[in-house]
């Protein structure tokens, strides 16, 4: 008996006075104890399915055929599309439970965990003696310690993981049928992500819970689910058992995310990339044939006309796409990282010892509060042509340094220098000298590029603020060759931000630091916001300056495989302080601080058979977090 | 003048909306007969006709086609003067707005991009000018000042300014966090260049909506200080000095307060209208609201 089954299950949309299917024909099952994900990038409409459970689509858009056959341990089986809304409201919460991506703001900041969780237990008819048993009891099941005093919490006053870990403990307070959990770890770090992982596939297991994992993170899912539907455009392309989806993909699109995740181990060989993006919404309106056709590597004359069915290629394996594509993988392309590094040579930056304590508010009687020590010392310094990546978690300090390294704050304690000249201060002397040599390229495209600016006076923004006051002219000329050089086509100069897809706004970002032709390269987190293609598209982009350009960078970034990727070496920070440096294959293969050892050992690795996540490393991380 | 994709859909959204057009078409006819008041007016608006004093206007029994809104105590004509009453009070919403605007979206900008020890000081000020209640100020400064329009209007920017400064302020905190700001900085912009080419544009939606709103509280200002004496001359027709005029006799003419009062809320109804609809089109967060929920 199956807990969920969807058959040819089609949402649409009104769009602009056409109707756009934006889920095709979508079919699935997950078995009672059994974990499906769902994997897709943005807009591919993962989310879209939560959302037709939950019967709360976004106004316009419409179930517009299948069913969705969900059956409860009583054997009944309802169609949740069909039926009424009271029952399907009474199902909601008790039969079928969510755990919500953002946990912070799931939760009410101005209820206690226990007002929060009483209602849920009141709601499932439990009664008001027997609500805090079950409620400690739950929470012990999610290894939260001292549940007693964590009750009486608010939920600011509890870390993303603890409150994400309510939220499991209270989806699972009912012993639910069917668990949905869209993108359940994407807010939190490496470290937290794994115990959560690790904690939601017992709890699964022993109640023998079917769930829909819904996730962008291919590698994520091949370690969570036992089945794996990957999505495309609205569209199931590849679906089968997770092991083979995520070893042996057979469609090209699986194939593409597969090749464009950075490897954690093993030999690096340049990531091959898919041109463009997924299409949006208005664009599926007029897409014929194959949705994933326009990028497709491998496709023909074919393909551009009649849609592919989901066909059997192996027991439990499905493909969507067309049965004469011969499926065959692009050349891997030799390995391009590290090119010759310009060793010897004298640094560009150096950073010694910099400290940066924020003070306290002051209360009115005029006494400081406690401040906070944002970055306690650290040291690094880069020279030209070199990659320097700085990992750590969120409050590790990391997105401070660089906002110290780029003058926008000042230091409370040591030295920045930036060749040889001493630019700790932040003043208009120090201001020139940076300009010339570093720029920062922001982490969030969406706030760091104004939205009233066309792309032409974004990218050459650095030309309106000299003095010498560049012709238009001129600055036409060097923002149609940035375009050019960031890999932007030139139709792109007269658009605004709002016009442009994630990965174009990070281009500009990037082709806007390079105006002023730096030798040096601040980022923070300039791929943390987009999808893996497009990260990968980012990343080469970043490689190719170095060898056109021989412009180093400092880059900032909380996933160790793309560091790994990007950079020859890497400084470890934790709780403000730069714990380990070294070269970073060094530091990959020989771990020393173990901090370092326990960030290694929480990412998923590549291999399915290493175990992960390793249980003596788990406690390390609780003591650290 | 090329137009982002932003302003455009913006002016779209204001020229679709209910209360932009009523409001506009309303301030649009008034600025219009104000303009060409000399020649659409059936009179001088000083000229007496002594034998036809306190006529009711031309539709009610006893009314003259000459006076069509009918005349007041020295038998001048209420319609001329009602015209000519619309180029004082645009005149002052006009100026007083735009004054009070400059002076408060300045003083915000500096505040919010400085930060520290100038956002306290003007933030202050803020608050002690707020705690004054707003008509006793301007009967003080007018006092002390003399009367006049002109007066007038400089008391509004002197009292008003708080009102743009205080909200404006705010927004341009949001846009402070915002790291194009940033970015601008490592550009090498200058301060001035930073607040009037990247903050002023962000905050100029919020400014233009106020503008319209104050606009409506400058003309009420300006009638109220007619009414006691102390905008216009005496012999100036302004829709406050006509009902301060026409207040002895309202027993057996009310037409006279009637028609002016009406004026009055018809200005100040339509600058509200504008100002309600504007912030409803261009609020981002309204928009975008309204754009999730579709």
């Amino acid at each position: 008996m199956m807990t969920l089954v969807a058959k040819g299950l089609s949402v649409s949309a009104r769009l602009a006075g056409q109707t756009v299917t934006v889920l095709r024909d979508l079919d699935f099952a997950i078995e009672p104890g059994k974990i499906l994900g769902l994997v897709g990038e943005s807009g591919a409409g993962k989310s879209m399915i939560g959302r037709v459970l939950a019967r709360s689509l976004p106004s316009g858009f419409v179930v517009s055929g299948g069913s969705l056959a969900f059956s409860a341990a009583d054997g009944k089986v309802r169609d949740l599309v069909a039926m009424d809304g009271a029952d399907l409201a009474r199902l909601l919460g008790d039969r079928i439970a969510f755990i919500p991506q953002e946990p912070l703001t799931a939760l009410n900041p101005l209820l206690t965990v226990r007002a929060q969780f009483d209602e849920h237990l009141a709601r499932l008819g439990v009664p008001a003696g027997d609500r805090i048993a079950r409620m400690i009891d739950a929470l012990t099941q999610v290894r939260l310690s001292a549940p007693q005093s964590l009750v009486e919490r608010y939920p600011f006053q509890l870390s993303g993981g603890m409150c994400q870990r309510v939220l499991i403990a209270m989806a699972f307070a009912s012993n639910p049928a069917l668990v949905v959990a869209d993108e359940p770890t994407t807010a939190l770090d490496v470290s937290t992500q794994a115990t959560i992982v690790q904690i939601m596939r017992g709890l699964q297991r022993d109640h023998a819970t079917a769930m829909l994992f819904i996730t962008h993170d291919l590698r994520l899912a091949a370690r969570v689910c036992d089945e794996i539907a990957v999505l495309y455009a609205g569209e199931v392309v590849e679906r089968g058992p997770a092991r083979i989806i995520s070893q042996d993909p057979q469609h090209p699109y699986t194939r593409a995310l597969q090749a464009a995740n950075p490897p954690l181990r093993g030999p690096l060989t340049r990531l091959v990339t898919l041109p463009d993006q997924m299409p949006g919404l208005s664009a599926l309106a007029s897409l014929q044939g194959c949705r994933f056709a326009p990028r497709c590597p491998t496709r023909d004359a074919s393909c551009e006309t009649a849609s592919p069915e989901l066909r059997l290629v192996a027991p439990g394996h499905w493909v969507c796409c067309a049965p004469a594509c011969s499926g065959s993988r692009p050349a891997v392309p030799p390995i391009t990282r590290r090119s010759a590094e310009a060793s010897g040579s004298e640094p560009i930056l150096v950073v010694d010892t910099v400290a940066k304590h924020y003070p306290g508010k002051r209360d009115w009687m005029g006494r400081r509060g406690q401040g906070v020590d944002a970055v306690k010392a650290a040291s690094l310094s880069v020279r030209p042509g070199e990659f320097v990546g700085i990992v750590g978690e969120s409050g590790s300090g990391k997105s401070t340094l660089a906002k110290l390294i780029m003058g926008l704050e000042a230091p409370t304690a040591g030295r920045i220098l930036i060749d040889g000249h001493d630019v700790t201060a932040p003043s208009s002397a120090t201001r020139s000298i940076r300009l010339g040599t570093l720029q920062m390229v922001f982490q969030d495209p969406q706030s760091a590029l104004n939205p009233r600016r066309p792309v032409e006076r974004l990218v050459t923004q650095t030309m309106e603020a000299a003095r010498s006051g560049a012709s238009d002219a001129e600055r036409l000329a060097r923002a149609t060759a940035l375009l050019a050089e960031t890999g932007l086509p030139p139709e792109l100069i007269n658009r605004y931000p709002a016009q442009l897809s994630g990965g174009q706004k990070q281009r500009v970002n990037i082709a806007r630091a390079l105006c002023v032709t730096p030798r040096l390269l601040v980022a923070d987190e300039i791929v943390s916001g987009l999808d893996v293609s497009v990260q990968a598209q980012i990343l080469n982009l970043l490689l190719d300056l170095r060898t056109e350009r021989g412009i180093g960078l400092v880059f900032i970034s909380h996933d160790l495989a793309v560091v790994r990727y990007l950079c020859t070496r890497m400084l470890v920070m934790h709780q403000g302080v730069v714990v380990e440096e070294g070269e970073t294959d060094a530091i990959f293969a020989r771990p020393q601080h173990p901090y370092t050892r326990a960030l290694l050992a929480a990412a998923p690795p590549d291999e399915l058979d290493s175990p992960w996540p390793p249980a003596p490393v788990q406690e390390t991380l609780d003591a650290t977090a | 003048m090329r137009l982002s994709p932003r302003a455009k859909a913006a002016w779209r959204r204001c020229l679709t909306n209910p209360r932009v057009v009523t409001g506009g078409v309303i301030i649009g006819l008034m600025a219009v007969v104000a303009v060409l008041a000399p020649w659409l007016a059936p009179h001088d608006p000083q000229e007496q006709d002594l034998l036809a004093t306190l006529l009711p206007p031309m539709w009610l029994a006893g009314g003259e086609a000459r006076f069509p809104f009918g005349t007041d105590t020295l038998g001048r004509c209420i319609a001329s003067r009602l015209m000519y009453g619309a180029r004082i009070a645009l005149y002052v919403a006009v100026v007083a707005a735009t004054g009070a605007m400059i002076l408060g979206t300045l003083l915000a900008i500096v505040a919010a991009y400085f930060g520290g020890w100038v956002d306290w000081l003007i933030s202050r000020a803020i608050e002690v000018w707020m705690a004054f209640p707003p008509v006793v100020l301007a009967l003080i400064l007018l006092v002390g000042m003399g009367a006049g329009v002109n007066k007038v209007i400089l008391a509004i920017i002197v009292i008003d300014w708080t009102r743009f400064c205080r909200v404006i302020r705010s927004e341009a905190l949001v846009v402070m966090v915002r790291d194009y700001i940033a970015a601008a900085k490592l550009a090498g912009f200058s301060h001035r260049q930073i607040m009037l080419k990247e903050m002023l544009p962000a905050v100029l939606p919020l400014v233009i909506t106020m503008m319209s709103i104050e606009m409506g509280i400058a003309v009420i200002v300006e009638a109220i200080m007619s009414f006691v004496g102390l905008s216009v001359e005496p012999d100036v027709p302004a829709w406050g000095v006509m009902i301060a005029d026409a207040r002895q006799t309202m027993h057996q003419a009310p037409w006279g307060v009637v028609l002016p009062v009406g004026a009055i809320f018809l200005a100040v109804l339509a600058f509200n209208l504008l100002g309600d609809g504007l912030r409803r089109a261009l609020d981002t967060r309204l928009v975008l609201g309204r754009a999730e929920a579709a």
